[in-house]
Order: C-alpha cells, then sequence, then structure tokens
C-alpha cells in the first residue's frame, strides 16, 4: 500500500488528499491533515475521488469514426489523421477555421500546451474553455476594476472577516471546504449574509438571508452600497489614496433607493439596510460569489456592482476582506491563468499587446496571430455557420454543459472534423471523428491551481488504463506533427517554460510546492507567493469605479415560470464522472426538478409526479420535487443529467462584455406529464 | 496482563529487525507522505513512530476501502470464481485505540456467520501495538476504556522507554518472533519496566483530564436530550465521520464487468441518504438528523448490546474531519449539561 | 451390527461436513450457481421462477432451509438482492418469486430455462413454526410479500395434521395482481380456510372487494397465531386486528423487508434500531417491532 498526495479533481477549493494505491491501483483516498484548505478534511467527492478511475467505461484505445461507428485505431493512425486533417483545414480555409477549447480538469501543463498548440502551431487564437460559462466575468469585470480577474483574498482569510457576503453561491453544496471556513469564521462572530433566491443550507444558516428576485442583483448590490454611503460608512480613506471615478459612482447610486431597490428586486427596505449596516460597520468584510452571479446576461456588470462595493468600503488588500470569486473546477483558473483564452497568452498577457506577443514569438520561435479568437459560444455559433471547420475538444462536454443543446448539436456535427480528447464517453466524444483516451488526475503529474490561485501539485498515483494517455504527450505529439519544437521529457519541463514566459507563475517549480504549494504572483524562486492581492497598489496603478445600472428584465407572459440552473453536493458538472461513482450516484439518481409547493398544488402536480417543462424552442419532461427552497415562480434543475438535460431549454442570451450565457433564467412555462 | 517475556529493543535494531521481517512478510508501518504520517508498506524509509497517531486508521487494511470479493469468469453458461489469497502482514505502529477497535470488529465480524474476508486478513496480519505516551489533541480513549493503557490483543507490544523500546509479546506469534529475532533483542531492564509504567501513568493522567470519563448511562441520556434537527442543519453532509472512524464497517458490494467482472465491496456510511433506502424508494432513515441519531446509537447502544464493548475508541477522529466542526464529544457534554 | 454404525457414522460425518461446509460457504461471499428449470408467469411483472441449485460438478445441492428464510439472488455483472424463498422445503424444486423493481430483479426477470445465477443463503430466522405447531395460524398479507407466505401455506398443507385452524386471507390491487391462483384450490383441499380479495375489481371478478381488514371481518379467525406479510401500512392494520380478535402481540409474526447487501449481518444496510433484519429477521414478532414500524 503506497500513499501519494495529491490535489482532488473536482471543485476549486483544490483540497489536498491522499490516495492509496495497492498493486499499481488506486483503490482508496483519505484526507490530508497538513493542507492549509483541507486541514484532514474532505467533502463526499473528495472521499471518493478515487472511485470512478476503473469504472469499466474508461476509454481505454484510440478511436476513430467509420461512418457511423467508432472503430479502435492506433495511436499513431489517430495522431496522424489528426494532424493531417489540422493541417488541411487550416491550408484550405485559414487558421481561423480551427479552434481549441481545453480542459478545466486538465493540468496547467496540458493548457499551456494546448494553448501554444492553438496559436505556435496552428496559427489560430481560437482557443478558451468553460471559464466562457462561469467567471468570463469575473475576468472581464475585475480584469477592469482591480487589475486582476482572480480571488483577491486566500479561503482561510474568510476566517478573519467581520462580516461576509455570499451571493450567488450555494457554497455548502458547490465549494463545502469555503463553506466549511465560512462557518467557521461566523462561529468566530462573522456576520453572515447570504443572498439567493433560493433557501439554501448556507441561506439557512446565515445570519441575514437577502432573497432577491432572478437578475435584480445590480438593484440591491447598489441599493446597499448606496445606504452605506449614505451613513458615512464608506472608506474615504482608501477611496482618495487608491481609487479613481467614486464621484461619477455616488451620483449613479443615488437613485438606488431602499424603495426602489425593493420594486426590483422584492428585498425589503429593513433587510437591505441590516445587510447594509453589517457590512459598512464590520472593520473587514469580505464578498464571497459564483455563478449566481455571474451566469446572467449581465453577469459582468453583477460583479462590477460587487466590486464597487468592496471598493468602497477599503475591503481588499486586507486579511479578512476581498472579493472571492469561487471558481468551480478545480483548474479553471489554471486554465485561464495558462492563457486558454481568446484574446490572452499566460499570465493574462493581451495578444493584441505588441510587447507581450513579440515576446511569446520569442520564446516560442514562431509567428503568432495579433487578432483576439472567438469565445466559446461564438465557437459554436460559427461552427454551425461554417466558419469553423475544425475543432480539438480536450476534457469538456459542450452537449450537457453549453446553452442550447440543439445549437451545440448542429455545430459539432457540421464541423469537418472534430477531435475529442476524454476519460469516459460523452455525449460529446459521441460525435467526434477521432477520440483520444486520456489519463485521469491520478495517473499523471503536473499542477492544478485553485480558486485562491494556489498552484498545487498533482502527483501520478497509478499507470492509466489500457492504452490511455497523458493529454500533455498528445499535444506534445501534435506539436511535434504540425512541425513544432516540443522536445519536453516530462510535465516538470513544461513548468518550467511556463515560469520563463510567465511573470506570475515566474518562481513555480515543482520541489518547492510540497503540500501547500504556491499562491501566484510567485515571479521568483526566491518568492514565498503572494497570498492577498493588491495589498500596497493594484495591477492597474488605481482601482476604478464603473458604475453599472440595473437592467429590466423582459418578461414573457406565455412562459411565466423562470428556470434556473444549478448544481447538487453530489455530482459535479456533466456527471461524466460523479454518476459513475456509486454512493454518489446513489445519493441522487435521477433528475428532478425543484418547485414550489404554492406552484405545484396549482398546477396539480404531487411529488414524484412528472412535468413538462417547456421553453421556446424545446421541452423535456422530468420528475418533480415540492420544497421551499425555491419561491414561486422559479424552478431548479441541476444539469448533471443526461436523461433531463437542463440545458436543452437554456438559450444563449450572452452578456456582451464577457459572452457568458444567462444559465441563470429561462422563460418556460411547466404542465402535468401525461404519461 | 502482559506476559513476562518482555525485551528491550534498542533504536537502532529496529530497522534490521524490520528489514528481516520484510524477507517474510509485507511490513506496514507509519512512513512519512509529503511530510505527513500515513500507514503505508514499509520500503526502508524513514519511520514516522515519534509522530502522531495517521489519521487514517490501519483498520483499512483489514477492511479496504475497496476490494475485490472475488472475481467471476463465464464459459458455457457456467461460472468459475476466484478470489485472492490474503497477504501476509505485519503492522507496526497500531496504537491502542485502534486496536480496541479491531477487537469491537473481531465481535462484529467474526462471530456468527464470520466475514470470510476479514477474517482471512485478520489470521495473515501480526500486529505490533506502539503505545501513546503523548496522546494527540483530540483523544479520549480513556473515557471509552479504550486506552491509553494496553494488556491484550496484540501480537507484540512496544513502548519507548527512551533509548529504545520495550517489547512485550501477546500471542504465540509474537513470541515466534522474538525467538526467531532474539538477536535484535537485548534483556529488558527494571527501569524499562518502570519506565513504561511511569510513562502510560502520565498518559492517563493527562488524557483523562482534557476528557473525563462519561458514563454509557450518560451518553444515552445525551443522545436523547440532543436536538438531531439542529445537528442536521448544520451538517455538511461529508460522510467523512463514518468514514474515518476506525470501527465503521459498513459497507457496500457491487459488480464490475460483463460477463466476466469481478465483485467488489467497498466501505459506505450510514448517513448518506441512499443507504437505508430501497428501491421501492421507502427509505426507513429519511432525514438526516435521524441517520446521525442512529450513528450515534449504533456506537454507544446497539453495539454494546451486541457485543459488550462500546462501539467508539475515543479516537477523536471523527471530530478532526468534520466539515462542520461538530465536536462529538460537546454534542454529549453539552446536551447533558 | 458394526456396518450399520459405520454407515451411521459415516452419514454423520457427511451431514457435519455438508453443514460445515454449508457455513463456511454462508460466510465466504462466493455464490452456489443455480440454474433455472422453470418459469411461471404469476403476473405482468411477477415470475416465478424454479431452480437448481448446484456444486463444482454441476450435481444438484439439496438446501435445507424453513419457510420465511430468503437467498441473497446474483446476476452477475449486476449484483446481488434479496429474494424470499417461495417453496416449501417439504417439496422441490427450490422456487424464488421476484417482482421487478429495481436493474437486479430485472435482470433476473430476463433470465431463461438453463441461464444460471447466483444464490446465497438461505439467511434469515424464518417463520417459527414449532411455536405455530398445535395452534390455530392465521397467514394473511398482500402485495409482492405473499411469495414468502407461499412457502409457509404449503409447508402446513404438506404437514396439514399438526396445526389447528389454518386460514389465509390474502389482498391484491387487483385481480391481475394476484399471485398463485392456481393453488387456492389445493389449499382448500388441504383444509386451510382461503379468503382473497382485490382493492379494485374487474369485469370478470366475482369475488371480495375491500382491504384485507374487512376480509378479516367475515373470515372471523379464531386467536392463535399469525403470518403476516405486506405493505408496512397494511400489516400494521392488521396486526392491530388482529389483537382486537384476542390474537397476542407476541403470537403475531411480521416478514418485513430492508435494503439489503451481505445477507449476514455486517454491512449494516438492513439495520431496525438494534436489530438487523437479515439475521434477527426477517421474521420478527409484534410486540417487538411494532413501535418501529
Amino acid at each position: 500500500m503506497e500513499k501519494i498526495h495529491t490535489t482532488c479533481v473536482y471543485c476549486g477549493c483544490g483540497c489536498g488528499l491522499y490516495l492509496h494505491v495497492e498493486d499499481g491501483q488506486v483503490v482508496g483516498a483519505s484526507p490530508s491533515p497538513a493542507h492549509p484548505v483541507a486541514r484532514g478534511r474532505l467533502c463526499l467527492k473528495g472521499w471518493l475521488a478515487h472511485d470512478f478511475v476503473y469504472h469499466p467505461d474508461r476509454l481505454k484505445a484510440p478511436l476513430i469514426r467509420r461512418g457511423e461507428r467508432m472503430v479502435r485505431a492506433s495511436w499513431e493512425e489517430t495522431l496522424s489523421l489528426t494532424a493531417k486533417r489540422l493541417k488541411e483545414i487550416k491550408e484550405e480555409s485559414g487558421a481561423d477555421a480551427l479552434a481549441i477549447l481545453t480542459s478545466a480538469k486538465g493540468t496547467n501543463e496540458e493548457n499551456y500546451l494546448l494553448m501554444k498548440l492553438a496559436r505556435a502551431a496552428l496559427g489560430t487564437n481560437n482557443v478558451d474553455h468553460v471559464a466562457r460559462l462561469c467567471h468570463a466575468p469575473s475576468v472581464a469585470g475585475l480584469g477592469i476594476s482591480l487589475g486582476s480577474g482572480a480571488m483577491t483574498n486566500p479561503i482561510r482569510s474568510l476566517l478573519r472577516a467581520d462580516a461576509i457576503l455570499v451571493t450567488g453561491s450555494n457554497t455548502t453544496e458547490q465549494h463545502p471546504l469555503v463553506a466549511a471556513t465560512i462557518l467557521e469564521g461566523q462561529s468566530r462572530g462573522a456576520i453572515l449574509i447570504v443572498a439567493d433566491p433560493r433557501k439554501t443550507q448556507i441561506a439557512d444558516l446565515a445570519d441575514i438571508h437577502l432573497e432577491p428576485r432572478l437578475g435584480s442583483d445590480v438593484a440591491w448590490t447598489n441599493g446597499i452600497l448606496n445606504l452605506i454611503i449614505e451613513r458615512d460608512l464608506a472608506d474615504e480613506d482608501f477611496i482618495k489614496e487608491r481609487t479613481e471615478g467614486f464621484s461619477a459612482l455616488q451620483e449613479s447610486l443615488s437613485k438606488y433607493t431602499p424603495e426602489v431597490v425593493e420594486r426590483i428586486s422584492g428585498i425589503s427596505p429593513e433587510d437591505l439596510e441590516r445587510a447594509a449596516i453589517a457590512f459598512g460597520e464590520a472593520p473587514r468584510a469580505a464578498v464571497v460569489y459564483a455563478m449566481g452571479t455571474t451566469q446572467h446576461s449581465n453577469g459582468t456588470d453583477n460583479v462590477l456592482a460587487l466590486a464597487n462595493l468592496i471598493l468602497a468600503t477599503g475591503n481588499v488588500g486586507r486579511e479578512g476582506t476581498g472579493i472571492n470569486p469561487l471558481r468551480g473546477h478545480q483548474n479553471v483558473q489554471g486554465a485561464c491563468d495558462m492563457g486558454a483564452l481568446p484574446s490572452v497568452y499566460s499570465g493574462y498577457q493581451k495578444v493584441e499587446d505588441p510587447l507581450a506577443r513579440e515576446k511569446m514569438e520569442r520564446a516560442w520561435g514562431t509567428d503568432l496571430p495579433s487578432g483576439p479568437g472567438l469565445t466559446a459560444v461564438e465557437m459554436m455559433e460559427a461552427a454551425e455557420e461554417g466558419l469553423i471547420k475544425g475543432i480539438y475538444i480536450s476534457g469538456e462536454n459542450p452537449m450537457m454543459s453549453y446553452p442550447d443543446r440543439e445549437q451545440v448539436k448542429r455545430a459539432l456535427e457540421s464541423l469537418e472534423f472534430l477531435a475529442v480528447a476524454d476519460i469516459f464517453p460523452t455525449e460529446t466524444t459521441a460525435l467526434a471523428d477521432v477520440v483520444f483516451p486520456v489519463a485521469s488526475f491520478a495517473e499523471k503529474d503536473g499542477t492544478f491551481t485553485s480558486t485562491e490561485r494556489r498552484v498545487q501539485r498533482v502527483r501520478r498515483a497509478a499507470s492509466p488504463p489500457g492504452e490511455a494517455r497523458s493529454e500533455w504527450r498528445v499535444a506534445k505529439d501534435l506539436m511535434k506533427r504540425l512541425g513544432m519544437d516540443a522536445g519536453y521529457s516530462s510535465p516538470e519541463e513544461v513548468m518550467a517554460e511556463i515560469a520563463m514566459v510567465t511573470p506570475s507563475y515566474g518562481g513555480i517549480s515543482y520541489q518547492r510546492l510540497g503540500i501547500s504549494g504556491l499562491h501566484w504572483p510567485c515571479p521568483d524562486t526566491s518568492h514565498p507567493g503572494t497570498e492577498i492581492l493588491h495589498r500596497e497598489f493594484f495591477p492597474i496603478g488605481r482601482a476604478r469605479f464603473f458604475p453599472v445600472e440595473h437592467q429590466d428584465l423582459e418578461e414573457d407572459p406565455e412562459y411565466p415560470f423562470l428556470l434556473t440552473t444549478g448544481r447538487s453536493l453530489f455530482h459535479f458538472h456533466t456527471g461524466t464522472m460523479t454518476r459513475r461513482v456509486h454512493l454518489l450516484d446513489r445519493e441522487l439518481p435521477r433528475p428532478k426538478v425543484d418547485i414550489n409547493p404554492e406552484d405545484a398544488e396549482a398546477l396539480g402536480v404531487r411529488r414524484g409526479q412528472k412535468v413538462v417543462v417547456e421553453s421556446r424552442e424545446h421541452r423535456l419532461e422530468i420528475e418533480i420535487e415540492v420544497t421551499e427552497q425555491v419561491p414561486k415562480g422559479t424552478i431548479f434543475i441541476p444539469f448533471h443529467f443526461q436523461e433531463a438535460p437542463a440545458n436543452l431549454l437554456t438559450v444563449h442570451n450572452l452578456d456582451p462584455k464577457s459572452k457568458i450565457p444567462d444559465f441563470k433564467r429561462t422563460h418556460v412555462r411547466i404542465r402535468r406529464s401525461d404519461s | 496482563m502482559t506476559t513476562t517475556s518482555a525485551l528491550f529493543l534498542d533504536h537502532e535494531n529496529l530497522v534490521p529487525l524490520l528489514e528481516e521481517l520484510a524477507k517474510t512478510l509485507e511490513v506496514v508501518a507509519p512512513v512519512y507522505a509529503e511530510g505527513e504520517p500515513v500507514f503505508a508498506t514499509w520500503k526502508g524509509e524513514a519511520l514516522a513512530l515519534d509522530a502522531d497517531n495517521p489519521l487514517n486508521s490501519p483498520v483499512e487494511f483489514f477492511l479496504p476501502q475497496k476490494e475485490v470479493l472475488f472475481k467471476y469468469v463465464q464459459y458455457s453458461g457456467r461460472y468459475t470464481f476466484q478470489e485472492e489469497p490474503p497477504k501476509s502482514r505485519l503492522i507496526l505502529g497500531m496504537r491502542p485505540c485502534d486496536l480496541q477497535a479491531i477487537k469491537v470488529l473481531d465481535e462484529i465480524f467474526g462471530t456468527e456467520l464470520p466475514d470470510h474476508p476479514y477474517a482471512s486478513k485478520r489470521m495473515s496480519t501480526i500486529i505490533v501495538v506502539l503505545n501513546c505516551t503523548s496522546p494527540g489533541e483530540g483523544c479520549f480513549c480513556a473515557s471509552m476504556g479504550s486506552g491509553p493503557v494496553v494488556e491484550e490483543g496484540f501480537d507484540l507490544l512496544l513502548t519507548d522507554v527512551g533509548p529504545g523500546y520495550l517489547v512485550e509479546s501477546g500471542s504465540p506469534a509474537g513470541m515466534f518472533i522474538l525467538r526467531a529475532q532474539s538477536h535484535h533483542f537485548e534483556e529488558a531492564l527494571p527501569e524499562h519496566l518502570k519506565e513504561k509504567e511511569r510513562l502510560l501513568d502520565l498518559a492517563e493522567e493527562e488524557i483523562t483530564k482534557r476528557r473525563p470519563a462519561l458514563t454509557p448511562e450518560q451518553i444515552r441520556e445525551a443522545i436523547d436530550e440532543t436536538d438531531w434537527e439542529e445537528v442536521e442543519r448544520r451538517c455538511l453532509r461529508c460522510g467523512g465521520c463514518s468514514l474515518i472512524c476506525p470501527v465503521c464497517h459498513c459497507f457496500s458490494v457491487m459488480d464490475r464487468g460483463v460477463p466476466d467482472g469481478e465483485r467488489l465491496r467497498c466501505r459506505d456510511s450510514c448517513v448518506l441518504s441512499g443507504f437505508s433506502r430501497m428501491t421501492s424508494g421507502a427509505n426507513p432513515r429519511a432525514s438526516l438528523g435521524e441517520r446521525l441519531r442512529h450513528w450515534y446509537l449504533d456506537k454507544f447502544v446497539y453495539i454494546p448490546e451486541k457485543t459488550g464493548m462500546l462501539g467508539c475508541v475515543g479516537c477523536g477522529r471523527c471530530s478532526r474531519v468534520c466539515l462542520s466542526e461538530i465536536d462529538r464529544w460537546s454534542i454529549l457534554r453539552e446536551a447533558i449539561e | 451390527m458394526m456396518h450399520k454404525d459405520l454407515k451411521a457414522e459415516k452419514s454423520e460425518r457427511r451431514r457435519l461436513q455438508a453443514s460445515r461446509s454449508a457455513s463456511n460457504r454462508l460466510s465466504r461471499y462466493v455464490p452456489l450457481q443455480a440454474e433455472v428449470i422453470d418459469i411461471d408467469v404469476e403476473s405482468s411483472n411477477t415470475y416465478l421462477i424454479s431452480l437448481r441449485p448446484l456444486d463444482e460438478e454441476d450435481e444438484t445441492v439439496r438446501l435445507e432451509y424453513c419457510p420465511g428464510q430468503f437467498l441473497m439472488v446474483s446476476v452477475f455483472g449486476l449484483g446481488e438482492c434479496p429474494i424470499s424463498i417461495a417453496s416449501t422445503p417439504t417439496r422441490d424444486p427450490l422456487q424464488i418469486c421476484v417482482r421487478e423493481a429495481g436493474k437486479i430483479t430485472q435482470g433476473i426477470m430476463a433470465s431463461r430455462v438453463g441461464d444460471v445465477m447466483g444464490i446465497r443463503g438461505p439467511f434469515g430466522n424464518g417463520f417459527p413454526v414449532e411455536k405455530m405447531k398445535g395452534r390455530n395460524v392465521v397467514i394473511t398479507g398482500g402485495g409482492s410479500g405473499f411469495a414468502t407466505l407461499r412457502s409457509l401455506i404449503n409447508y402446513i398443507a404438506d404437514n396439514r395434521e399438526k396445526f389447528q385452524d389454518v386460514t389465509v386471507a390474502y389482498g391484491a390491487r387487483t385481480p391481475h395482481d394476484l399471485y398463485f391462483t392456481s393453488e387456492y384450490g389445493s389449499w382448500q383441499a388441504a383444509g386451510i380456510e382461503v379468503g382473497i380479495t382485490v382493492d379494485m375489481m374487474d369485469a370478470s371478478w366475482k369475488g371480495n372487494v375491500g382491504l384485507v381488514t374487512s376480509l378479516l371481518k367475515d373470515i372471523n379467525p379464531a386467536p392463535g397465531t399469525a403470518a403476516l406479510c405486506g405493505p408496512p401500512m397494511m400489516i400494521n392494520a392488521v396486526a392491530k386486528d388482529l389483537v382486537n380478535r384476542g390474537f397476542l402481540e407476541p403470537d403475531i409474526y411480521i416478514s418485513l423487508e430492508r435494503h439489503m447487501k451481505c445477507g449476514i449481518g455486517k454491512c449494516e444496510h438492513c439495520t431496525m434500531g438494534p436489530y438487523h433484519v437479515c439475521t434477527e429477521g426477517p421474521i420478527f414478532s409484534y410486540d417487538v417491532v411494532g413501535d418501529l414500524l
């Protein structure tokens, strides 16, 4: 029996854990007492992190499409076919007819190589990943207000807060270790304010639960800040010394009186005031947010409103404060850091910046394209239109996770070439021309970067099954076949190159990572890492206030219900792994739609019965769960289940500033099912 | 009552002894993995015997998180089955609390219709217990009657008395090792025995000072008084308490592979909602509060009724791994006070 | 003389060996294989399956069991689940009655004559037939639980003289859900009073309509022992009714059902308070489990 310390594969908490290995097989997992976030604890998914690894469905051999069927092929065949088709499409239609979607579950090294493959080998900036669907507004919003889109404080900093505002985050179910830390902070005296239209567990445990209507976040956030300013609770020194644009903000906020906020959001003036005073009076206050804030057609504005709030109260750059976007996947932060984004290289160096581009051209020894590429959902649109003809998808399942599933299907089916790398067959591999079987987190070396910018080691515990390979090798092989120099002999060497070209990762090397890893920015090998951002200055000099306005939401009288999507504690994302874990799937084996008891009664449906939920274009049939957790007029469907894929009903409705789709608010109607 | 054949093992002789034993047995010992003590197969690296009891108890070598019960192979409409023989192991450094857990499991898994996979591992594993001379922070073994002093049930018992270990045998297998490896051992001197007494008295004093004993009646009362709905509200549903507990042994069985494959069993947890749910959907313990209460009742009422021993050994791990920081001891104490 | 002793000794040794290997077999999780030799369709989603347990040489193994015990039945690749034994030990073959509920029962129902499944057991305590001998017996139940009662009914039919008045009161939802309809006549012929009722009738039904409790009202059985199996609500109602009729709580035996994975009291899935339904049950007397129902 051997115990290998690695980082959990599921969420952005980035818990350390030990994988148990017996006779070359991963047979168990246990918590890591010395890990700074986990501290000897794990959530149920973490305890079972080993369990999906040897499921019989694991892809073990490369596959090539022959007509309707996928047949086993050799690595040589599949790699050479892929390189050939990508070259052909580039020659016929130009580099921008190609795109790469990287995996937020892949390592930093894999993301870096795939992004380099796209830019240096294929010549396109069409590279993106699921951050587009989750925290693109954080990158866009916090990028312009603070100069950096990442969580400003480490998770443990929440223990020192005097007030914590949690908004748009079902923390106990999505980020259990962050929730545990928040609740510990509450037990030490922090006032916990939770804003969520649903009565989640953390809302139930909060000191103040605000229940805003879907889509009203700008209004109530502005309302809170307005009250804070009116009551002289703003941090005037901080505003004067470290920010710009306050007077314009103050003016725009004045119309968000408690009465106006109540009309828009449904939050009572009393509750708004309680929250405002609690937040404003706290010497150290922190904001924590997630999908409920970002996945809206005005997601970036929602983030900017929160940024305004912490800036005006001086709650940034100190222990117990900060703005803390909770990243979903265990390495979506890393994927962003590695530049798997259409407009930046690693370290957020802009492709349009001639100096940055020149530096990368020198480092990579090739010319690079200068215009920003397409974002993920835009790629789907372009594919349907025939502008994008070839895509390489890594460890992602757009058929389940992207909005408007039917559109995704049409888009992927109209491609001339689709290669997908994954560990299990998915609805997306089913459409591929080539499928690469790759290693899971337990079977490769590399690094993940958690939501708190902690770069941590992933350590190989066992060999991948059958002929599956680590994806960094696949990327390296394709790079070579496309004429690039790619002599990396290990992921460690890839990290050495990353450190060379990425200032914030400059001091990252495997020997330095141990159990605790390092927080970036870590510019050189003697730097201890940066736990708290913006202590002295912002990357943009002074932080900026951006006034944002509530936008009236369209109602659709024929489709009077609002569908909001989200997740369950027991499943992860599209369920590719968790639905194959016996104990997790047993907790939540079937999809159900949460519906308020009054709505259920009005529709004449009882628990266990099915309803048909219809949007303008599509419909799905699903069993109901009657619960007080959702307010009247709103229904909730988790998006893990392919039997009732919630994203069949969602539409693009992209936020113009970040291109994130509006997953949180879709107009639907409901009726009893006949069956 | 320890045997009279006590010997002394100088610190310097421990590794040579283990190297000899490793020729015929798999030696499992506390070693460092990224700087933290864990029980793993010893491959000659530095031992972590001075460190705290590893978080994951060595009971996993008798009840693994996942194991193959048998393989099935189909041929011409008939099956043949293959079971793996157990490995011969020696576990070095098991603490008295974990040994007590094994004793409770022996009663549950070894009697009536004995569980063959557990029994076969049990009978092919030599247990070398290390006495705890400085209890860990969350420990309350003395209150549960499971430590820090242990009298029997081990094959060998080690107590670190300074320059080396006092070694006592508790079984024929232990005796055999002392005889076969006698060149590593010396005579135990009276001061070694005295030092053991002194250290264990100190340890017992320290532990009982921190967590004074609760009687089973008090615990039963506390379970009745506790507001389980409130505990349910705060529980973050990680299952950690039941997965880390060395006495907990719930498992689930599943098949993997058609037509040939394996029947596996893996650790399960009674606090999960799907645990007692029947195929019809009916669930005898439908609320989390009921399930948490059942977990306590099982440890402090049902297991004692069946086996005569408490189902809790006071190792404190459940509190350490709890996401909600629900301190077991405090739940019980507060309920009574 | 000596020859007879040796023979007795030999058969005693073989019996001990068989029982040792039987319980040895029970401790290991490796099942016995059982060939499907017949399938009777009881209703649209319920089959009565006859099995021939086999040893390693494909020879028939005769399982020793009592009415009320159960088997852990395996479909290799899908898993294992508990199924009551529906046959009586006094007759061959061994039979189980399976209703489609989840993926394992679906797998069992998909088998054909000649297919092999795994069986482990018999497990559980069975009905206390020794205590019921010489006394009146009321056997009442509903739903798929009736399969375990059939084992007891046929056992009594084969040992009729050992029991006093024996009554069967059986209820199902609709006439199509009634099991073992072809056997009611043989029970009556054996001197067992048989009452059948359905919740909802159809055009062809000419019998009683209503709950089992109203059937009992018509039959008006004299107090004695009782064996119950069915949905929890029905059991509760019937047990209370019997108590009102003068039955003593310790004489009312109830067969319970739980999620099970090992069958030998180790996995803890089937616990009910302090009891394991697989070892201390599935038969419990009403005084013991009344509160827990």
